[in-house]
């Protein structure tokens, strides 16, 4: 390097790091072979998925998407437990994250003053930022407890067990329920699609909201009438990429879903979810088919989360991510 | 209510509008604030020497996070090495040499999907890969599997910042007559520098805080080690430990362990956001 | 903007029209973005159905101006206006409700703004904020301000299609017929055809002409000719000052002050 200006000479370009040839090519070589890298990681991945859960796969064929038979002592497993507990909580997170993420990013448009705007939005980053492990820490000795003696007691306490809300409400009174999982999931969701949802309103031309404004509309109708229909379709994309996190955390839950295979039964029922299960179990497997099981569940929340990250990348489009 | 003019009933129900928007923020907000502090009166007191100079300890006994904590340093800071060559030279591919290519938006979409991928399956992965095949959990699955992944975060944070760079810059070192790679190299990488910083950190933060993906492929190990081929410990995996124990003493650590990690993670946000903003100011 | 900053000091002509036509008034205005002003000290008086326009180089205020009749700027914070401005004799700087205003005051953007539903539905949209309206009517409503805005014919066959679908110029001619459509009692347009064809920019005009009967119009142009062909009163300006306000039938011909006769003979553009 130290002569390359020597080097530059018109007799020996070649070798020269600084000038096209040689040099060039390998680093651009070595670029390529970095991006390959990346891609061969996600195709290794599925690859990976396949081969370990082949055996449970070929084994229980069809039966274990349907069956909720989850047993290492008789070798019997079947995903359906958490497979719904992994939706239903996903689910019911997204019901509660949106409205609170629509409302922020609305905020931090429209409304939020300039002297507090930086901290705010950095607050709703950092909510981000978090570790899971941290959530579900927090949601098993701060939040779990606190629900089990204010919401959980009183219900017991006040409502027929056999009536139909006493039903859908029952359970341990512990906090570690598929409720209180989906609210730690919301809370960790929140910042992700509050944070798409505000740059995608920040995409709507400013001339096209002034002109709104200059009719004499409010910002309530500026938002309901002209920002939301910009935003339309990519808003979908915002709400299914929270919902691919949702689908796919695992420490959070692990802590706070009680951790039981059956089929939950109520909102108030301990449960589980895939990533918890195979969180908790595969260290502890020792039968072949139990670990192939566990793998094969991995497959199984690939192919969901693959296929509603892929649906929320056609929707925002790239640019706008 | 037909009595009310049709301005007070838009401005009513503005208000409305307005008071709910700011609910929902004042929601996260305190959310936060009831997170960091716990975090801080339940970690804040157990933080003493003796978690950085002790081992964790046995159930009931004295000791500290020092095994831990190296393993997560040496975890984190050799997944950060792969991440970092891997990320920045995929992400200059992306933004300098697979433009327009069909090739390009497949790695990109891709690298999309890594970066949403559970991490899990990425532990899953890595166990098929680097621990079954030899025979045991070991510090390096741990820093492979942490590696796969930062490396999409860096990739793409390297990608974004490359692309701002003004193609005047490319243009007038070109010709210069040197060559494209040289031109990125030493002009586009070097004025994109805080940028590709803020991907490192990013990176960082995203796996400093990562349990679910070193509980199979580091697993864990209650004493000081460095070597790369034995089980090494982890805070994220102690503090899962001892969280869910049913000892005092050990809750009391995994409340100190969630306070350095939660104040690291945030740090790496803070600084990679703050550098990131500058930069895109200039 | 290579003008000689003295000449501005020269004194200002103002020949107004008379105090019972006008239906704007501002008086010794003062315009602030954070701590730069834009505007000192300026004069319009805006006549009843008639158009005036505002002319001067970029930057010298006609459009900031323009932007304070109907508040429009109290979107950004940190831009504020001080004096006086007189609709119908009420001071519209300290009016709280700023709907109403834009209900009474109605502007057009210098670039066309369709919003993102169908033609129809961009005109039933404004009405819909101020008043209710039957279907019948605002069937009524929809055609009539679309053929007051010359845009009728060219539409009548798909109001179901989105506003984005128009051209450039049919979609100016559209927020004009949204604008008018809320039958405001002036209508402020900020270089309505600066983004507009030659043929697109004609039956703007022509729609405006036409428009005054039953409006009043503040329009800001860069263009000399446009203001020459279609206005009654011009204003000119230059650094955040009126430096000449008359009938334009004689400020063209016969531009009083040195600055206006440099700015209408070409000498900056």
């Amino acid at each position: 390097m130290a002569n390359a200006m020597t080097a530059a000479t018109p007799s020996a370009p070649q070798g020269n790091l600084r000038s096209a040839g040689a040099g060039d090519t390998l680093f651009k070589g070595l670029c390529f072979s970095a991006a390959m890298l990346l891609m061969l990681t996600l195709v290794g991945l599925i690859v990976s998925l396949v081969i370990g859960g082949w055996p449970a796969i070929s084994h229980f064929g069809f039966k274990f998407l349907t069956s909720s038979a989850w047993d290492p002592v008789t070798d019997e497993y079947g995903a359906a437990g958490p497979v719904v507990g992994t939706l239903v909580t996903a689910f019911m997170a997204m019901v509660m994250a949106l409205p609170l993420a629509f409302g922020i990013a609305v905020f931090l448009v429209e409304f939020c003053p300039k002297r507090i705007a930086n901290w705010v939005s950095t607050a709703v980053e950092l909510l981000a930022g978090i570790p899971s492990i941290v959530y579900g820490m927090w949601g098993l000795f701060v939040l779990a407890p606190w629900f089990a003696e204010h919401v959980q007691m009183p219900i017991i306490m006040n409502l027929d067990p056999e009536s139909f809300w006493g039903k859908v409400l029952y359970g341990v009174p512990n906090g570690a329920n598929i409720f209180t999982a989906s609210l730690i999931l919301a809370v960790m969701v929140l910042p992700y699609i509050a944070t798409v949802l505000r740059e995608l309103l920040l995409t709507v031309p400013p001339h096209v909201r002034e002109a709104a404004y200059g009719m004499g509309c409010t910002p309530f109708e500026v938002v309901r009438a002209i920002m939301l229909p910009t935003v339309g379709r990519s808003a979908i994309g915002a709400v299914m990429l929270g919902l691919g996190r949702a689908l796919g955390e695992t420490m959070a839950v692990t802590f706070i879903i009680g951790n039981s295979h059956a089929f939950p039964d109520s909102l108030f029922a301990s449960g589980s979810t895939i990533a918890s299960t195979i969180a908790n179990e595969f260290t502890e497997a020792t039968g072949e088919l139990h670990i192939s099981a566990l793998i094969a569940l991995g497959l199984v929340l690939f192919a969901i989360t693959f296929t509603t990250l892929a649906a929320a990348r056609l929707l925002i489009g790239r640019e706008q991510h | 209510m037909a009595m009310i003019d049709r301005y007070t009933r838009r401005r009513i129900q503005n208000g409305i509008f307005v008071g709910l928007t700011t609910l929902a923020t004042a929601v996260a907000v305190a959310a936060l604030v009831m997170i960091l502090y716990s975090l801080v009166s339940q970690g804040f007191g157990g933080l003493n020497a003796a978690v950085f100079t002790m081992d964790q300890p046995p159930p009931e006994m004295e000791g500290g996070l020092r095994n831990a904590i190296w393993g997560s340093l040496e975890l984190c800071a050799l997944a950060m090495v792969i991440s970092i060559i891997v990320g920045i030279l995929a992400g200059t591919w992306l933004a300098e040499y697979g433009e327009g290519s069909k090739l390009a938006s497949v790695v990109r979409f891709l690298n999309d999907v890594l970066l949403s991928a559970p991490s899990i399956l990425v532990g899953l992965f890595v166990y098929e890969i680097a621990v079954r095949p030899f025979g045991g959990f070991s510090a390096l699955a741990g820093a492979l599997a942490l590696a796969f992944l930062a490396t999409p975060v860096v990739t793409r944070t390297t990608e974004d910042i490359l692309r701002l760079q003004s193609n005047q810059l490319r243009e007038a070192g070109m010709a210069l007559g040197a060559g494209k790679g040289y031109v990125i190299r030493a002009i586009i990488w070097r004025a994109s520098r805080p940028g590709l910083v803020t991907g490192a950190l990013l990176g960082f933060a995203r796996i400093s805080g990562e349990t679910a993906p070193l509980l199979f492929t580091a697993l864990g190990n209650p004493n000081l080690s460095f070597s790369l081929k034995e089980p090494i410990g982890s805070l994220p995996a102690v503090i899962f430990q001892f969280a869910l124990s049913a000892y005092d003493d050990w809750r009391r650590l995994a409340w100190v362990g969630a306070l350095l990690i939660a104040f690291t993670v945030l740090s790496a946000n803070i600084i990679g956001r703050a550098l990131s903003r500058r930069s895109h100011n200039s | 903007m290579n003008f000689d900053a003295s000449q501005a000091d020269t004194k200002s002509v103002i020949v107004p029209p008379p105090v019972e036509d006008r239906v704007i008034d501002v008086r010794g205005l003062d315009f602030f973005y954070g701590k730069n002003q834009a505007l000192f000290g300026v004069e319009l008086p805006v006549a009843r159905h008639k158009i005036t326009a505002l002319i001067g180089p970029s930057g010298c205020g006609k459009s900031t101006l323009l932007r304070t009749l109907n508040k429009i700027y109290d979107l950004y914070p940190g831009q504020r206006a001080e004096g006086e401005i007189l609709l119908n004799g009420e001071n519209v700087l300290a009016a709280r409700d700023t709907a109403k205003l834009r209900a009474d005051v109605g502007m057009v953007f210098q670039r066309p703004t369709p919003f993102p539903m169908s033609i129809y539905e961009n005109i039933a949209f404004g009405v819909r904020l101020h008043r209710n309206v039957s279907k019948a009517d605002m069937d009524v409503i929809v055609e009539r301000s679309l053929t007051r805005a010359a845009l009728w014919d060219e539409v009548k066959d798909k109001l179901d299609k989105s506003g984005t679908s128009l051209s450039g110029g049919q979609q100016q001619r559209l927020c004009v017929a949204r604008g008018i459509a809320v039958e405001p009692e002036v209508l402020l347009l900020d270089e309505p055809a600066s983004a507009l064809d030659p043929l697109s920019t004609a039956k703007l005009e022509t729609a405006l002409m036409e428009l005054k009967d039953s409006f009043t119009i503040v329009i800001v142009t860069h263009n000399l000719q446009q203001a020459a062909r279609i206005s009654d009163y011009t204003g000119f300006m230059l650094l955040g000052k009126m430096v000449e306000f008359r009938p334009s039938s004689e400020a063209f011909v016969k531009p009083e002050t040195a600055a206006m006769r440099d700015y209408v003979t070409g000498r900056y553009g």
